[in-house]
């Protein structure tokens, strides 16, 4: 090739007699390179989860050794009470959790969005403080507090495993809800309720049949995250637990300090499916109502 | 508000505007900023005795002082070190990636690459990290492969270092630094791109007075989103810190569990908010002051035609 047609601008005409280029506009370099770096990071975020599911089917002692295939160690899901019940107290938490933070963050959501005042600064800012504080912050100041409030004030509510935990998952996912609620309310136009005032709905009449039903993809996709949250969260549940409703990140915390075995990863195989699961649906739910991958990217990056 | 005029009908009960709001203004209040509140309290006390946790009799700062004892203020600085050190290798990773997914990717595929990186953002944070423990250890395969290939001449030595801590966090906070990117450089467009283009701008001065000016507050989002977790990060130095790779995040939670000394436990904690609140502050007024010639240069003024 000659120096005068490599300097041919994009898109030119190429000479009849030359053979038909396959890509008129090739592509730089610089985007081979960025293409390269990108699946690379996918293969990096990866990495762990895949070492994760194929030693869960190691047959071996101990979870870092490899020993021989085999898929013994799923059938401690049956047989080892502890890990049984572990499961089962994160499946209970989760569900009742999530339900809390549903009801509380979709109310709060939808006032945000549709009576907002002086007051939405001061419920923002509150909202933002939840999502920033650290965790293990959260976590140690709320141990003394449950203690307080079980011993001292004579709530024995709050003695509970169950109860403990429900209210330490509620916090973070109640302001989830609510910026995923106010977030899809805020960018629909509020005429429909407005004509249903004009057409003498009373108010409550109004909220059920008309903004209830407009949020739904958003409570239902709040809902799912706040789940998946409950599922993973390990921190505050190792303080708040009450021995005896131990659920499973805390479970599998204890055993890292006892020597990890088979069965954890063969039992978080099982619960990546079930989190894999509620996150299809809050991408298919999402998807249905017309939202586009940005938009879900932006929902499920927690606002 | 003015009162309803006299002559109106005693109507329904008027809510105020916040009121729907207000269940979960109280939840957030009684489970949130009250225990904050008691352990900011806390931290002005002392632990009374050998089996006391805490007392609040004698207000003093000396839990205060004791945090930033030379022990304890190793730990901090080693923290802040993981955290500045992370989110800038999170930054320096995950801006290509992102802009590769929203810019150069195929648009179909889209939904698809954003659904793979929040795979993992939504496994199980202890899970990802002890699957890093697995490929990180001594006898692991990864030491094996390397060892076989002649790349390392022992087993590798990774494994309860400060390196694993850095790896462990990069890769479990990686998520929440693409995805506010992807949004960012997704929200750019690609009709302004082709006009800068249009306009005679090459690749690289596209990409740096258009694409990323534009995508600053993703840019911003995204260090913020990734900086305050990684901070307080408790799992990740547990799982692959060991001793030599301690984190602030394990030692108020040993104040709490094993020393039961909940005063000094809250002063760390306070602390450790004062910390990230103060490094935030720091490096928002860099960017300002280094961002300032740079936007003195390119101010566009226009000047009317007489």
């Amino acid at each position: 090739m000659s120096t005068v047609d490599e300097r041919r601008p994009a898109g030119a005409p190429v000479r009849a007699d030359g053979p038909p280029p396959r890509n008129r506009v090739p592509r730089p370099w610089t985007d081979r390179l960025l293409t390269v770096v990108g699946v690379l990071v996918l293969a990096f975020l990866f990495a762990p989860i895949v070492v994760v599911i194929v030693y869960s089917f190691n047959e071996g002692r101990l979870l870092i050794a490899w020993d021989h295939f085999g898929f013994g160690s799923f059938r401690a899901l049956t047989e080892r009470p502890a890990i049984r019940s572990a499961v089962v107290v994160s499946l209970q938490v989760a569900v009742l959790s999530s339900l809390v933070a549903t009801l509380l963050g979709t109310m709060a959501g939808v006032a945000l969005a549709r009576r907002p005042g002086r007051w939405t600064w001061w419920f923002i800012g509150l909202l933002l403080l939840v999502s920033v504080t650290p965790e293990i912050v959260d976590a140690v100041s709320l141990l003394p507090w449950l203690v307080y409030l079980g011993n001292d004030a004579g709530l024995s509510v709050f003695n509970g495993g169950i109860v403990r935990l429900v209210v330490g998952h509620s916090l973070f996912s109640t302001a989830v809800v609510s910026y995923i609620v106010r977030a899809r309310l805020v960018g629909l136009d509020e005429s429909l309720e407005e004509a249903s005032g004009d057409l003498y709905a009373p108010p409550g009449r109004t909220f059920r049949r008309i903004t209830v039903p407009l949020a739904m993809p958003a409570v239902l996709a709040g809902f799912l995250l706040s789940f998946t949250l409950s599922l993973d969260n390990t921190i505050v549940s190792a303080f708040v637990q009450v021995s005896g409703t131990t659920p499973w990140p805390v479970y599998v915390l204890s055993a890292l300090r006892s020597g990890l075995r088979p069965e954890i990863a063969a039992v978080s195989t099982v619960m990546l499916v079930l989190t894999l699961l509620a996150l299809g649906l809050v991408a298919w739910v999402l998807r249905r109502s017309g939202d586009s991958a940005t938009d879900i990217a932006r929902t499920m990056g927690g606002g | 508000m003015p009162e309803a005029a006299p002559a109106a009908p005693p109507s329904r009960l008027r809510l105020p505007r916040f009121a729907l709001a207000l269940p979960a203004g109280l939840w957030l209040v009684v489970f949130f900023v009250v225990p904050i509140a008691t352990i900011v309290w806390f931290s002005f006390g002392y632990k009374p005795g050998l089996f006391g946790t805490h007392a609040n009799d004698v207000l003093s700062l000396e839990r205060y002082r004791e945090t930033f004892s030379s022990t304890f203020f190793a730990t901090f600085r080693n923290t802040l070190w993981v955290g500045v050190a992370g989110t800038a290798l999170c930054l320096l990773v995950g801006m290509p990636a992102a802009y590769w997914m929203a810019v150069k990717a195929p648009a179909r595929r889209r939904g698809l690459l954003i659904a793979l990186v929040m795979v993992p953002y939504w496994t199980n944070f202890l899970v990802r990290t002890i699957g890093w423990q697995v490929i990180l250890a001594p006898q692991g395969w990864l030491s094996g492969l390397l060892q076989s290939l002649h790349l390392t001449s022992g087993p590798l030595d990774i494994l309860y270092t400060r390196t694993a801590v850095l790896i462990g966090v990069v890769y479990n906070y990686l998520p929440l630094m693409i995805l506010p990117l992807f949004v960012a450089f997704d929200r750019v467009g690609e009709p302004l791109r082709e006009a800068s283009k249009d306009l005679g701008a090459t690749r690289w001065r596209t990409f740096t007075r258009v694409t990323l000016p534009l995508a600053r507050p993703g840019i911003v989002a995204g260090t913020v989103l990734v900086f305050i977790p990684l901070m307080g990060d408790y799992v990740t130095a547990t799982v692959l810190g060991g001793a030599r790779g301690n984190m602030v995040g394990q030692l108020v939670a040993s104040q709490f569990q094993t020393a039961q000394n909940w005063a000094l436990g809250s002063a760390m904690a306070v602390v450790l908010i004062l910390v990230i609140a103060v490094t935030v502050g720091v490096f928002a007024a860099l960017a300002w002051l280094v961002g300032r010639p740079l936007r003195a240069r390119h101010r566009l003024v226009l000047e009317e035609v007489p």
